[in-house]
């Protein structure tokens, strides 16, 4: 019952949100409401008690991306100021409309046949999860099945994430990395990155 | 009993809080009053909930680490209020004299 | 007084706080909610913050681009080190049972050290990400 309750505040508070994005044109405003969003999201999740995810979203969705998206915005204009006017759209918004109105429609529709949540009859239940959930403890004796999965069962797909994430660092270096080439120092220093 | 009682006090007088808050930032006219409104709310009403609900879940781990929150609270929530002030006073937005304000 | 004092002192209370805090996380996470990628994200959120009230250059000073560009291979060596480990032990690539004398204490180190891989690697790559791109701004 309270659940529903929050669950239905959390997803107003949401639908709000990602409409007051749309709607807004200061881009600083709409950093800081991303990271509204994503704070609203890591909620949901702890609702659906599933802290690790939340936690995660917490940190990167509304700390550090927030954080990365304004400094994006420092370095670029806001576009607010510039002297840009939007086109007049080219056709008229009803074939749009009609697209995303059957769109909805068939993810609706969609939405009858997905089990109910926790369903343990659910596909996603019923080949690993049982499995991880009887015998994680006794296999690695950790007691978050989360960190259990993540790490040991599947190491491999941690391992490729990791160097997802590494691969995403060096590729920001190569990119943006090193200052403004004012001098030819800093270019000897983007070189070295290029070893690493 | 009583410590239920104590407790929903303080969760209630939160929220109220949170809420008056809230209005605050809607009614008010500039920024510097709006974050009057804001920055002393928000943080007597966190902590008013995080003294609720810590009365709710008796001494235990759970209570050190809602005052742990608490505590971090107490810190932050007035320092941010205080480097938004500062950054809005320092980028030049001038607050809103009585006068003025009186014609909107 | 200094205009940003209230600032500096509060940073240079809740910075320390918050590195405790990602160590808890990095190493509680076998047992509650976190494991290496939200350490990691905390961990650097305490840089982020020291950056962010003290400037850029202070915080280069601290932790210099080379570390970090060596922290961020560490990790993944590390990570990948530990599955290397593991085969010469005779077991599967990452399979940590080998690394412990009994099943439970082998998954457990191995457990550690992969998570300890995967902090290390996001907390650098974050800092390597925001260095970047808060540095670019200054010419």
């Amino acid at each position: 019952m309270i659940d529903t309750i929050i669950n239905i505040t959390l997803l107003a508070f949401l639908a709000t949100t990602s409409v007051a994005i749309v709607r807004m044109t200061n881009l600083f405003a709409i950093v800081m409401l991303f990271g509204i969003f994503s704070l609203l999201s890591a909620g949901l999740f702890v609702v659906m008690d599933a802290p690790d995810v939340a936690f995660t979203e917490a940190a990167v969705g509304a700390g550090i991306s927030t954080v990365l998206m304004l400094a994006t915005l420092a370095l670029t204009r806001n576009s607010s100021k510039t002297p840009y006017t939007e086109a007049s759209p080219a056709h008229r918004p009803w074939l749009p409309l009609i697209v995303v109105a059957v769109t909805g429609a068939a993810l609706v529709y969609g939405t009858w046949d997905i089990p109910s949540f926790g369903d343990p009859n659910a596909p996603a239940q019923t080949h690993v999860a049982r499995y991880y959930i009887e015998n994680s403890i006794v296999e690695t004796g950790v007691p978050n099945m989360v960190t259990a999965v993540l790490a040991s069962y599947r190491g491999f797909d941690t391992l490729g994430e990791v160097a997802v994430v590494y691969t995403a660092g060096v590729a920001v270096l190569l990119l943006i990395g090193g200052r403004r080439p004012k001098t030819a120092v800093k270019l000897k220093d983007k070189g070295e990155q290029d070893e690493a | 009993m009583i410590i239920d009682i104590l407790s929903w006090i303080c969760l209630l007088a939160g929220g109220a809080l949170g809420i008056i808050g809230g209005v605050g930032i809607y009614r008010f006219p500039d920024f510097y009053s709006r974050l009057h409104a804001a920055g002393i709310t928000d943080t007597l009403c966190a902590m008013l909930i995080l003294l609720g609900l810590g009365l709710q879940a008796g001494w235990g781990i759970a209570a050190f680490k809602l005052a742990l929150i608490f505590v971090f609270l107490f810190f932050t929530s007035p320092t941010a209020s205080h480097a938004l002030a500062n950054a809005a006073l320092h980028s030049g937005l001038k607050p809103k004299l009585d006068m003025e304000s009186r014609h909107d | 007084m200094k205009p940003n004092l209230i600032l500096h002192v509060v940073a240079k209370f809740l910075i320390p706080l918050i590195i405790v805090f990602s160590l808890y996380v990095q190493f509680h996470g076998d047992f509650g909610p976190g494991g290496g990628f939200q350490a990691g994200v905390i961990f650097s959120a305490a840089f982020i913050l020291y950056a962010l009230v003290f400037g850029l250059d202070a915080a280069e000073k601290i932790i210099p681009s080379q570390w970090l560009h060596m922290l961020a291979a560490l990790g993944l060596v590390l990570y990948a080190g530990v599955g290397v480990v593991t085969l010469l032990l005779g077991g599967n690539y990452l399979d940590y049972t080998v690394l412990g004398a009994t099943q439970i204490a082998g998954q457990h180190l191995g457990i550690l050290l992969v998570e300890l891989g995967v902090g290390i690697t996001v907390g650098a790559v974050m800092l390597i990400i925001f260095f970047a791109f808060a540095g670019r701004g200054r010419t």
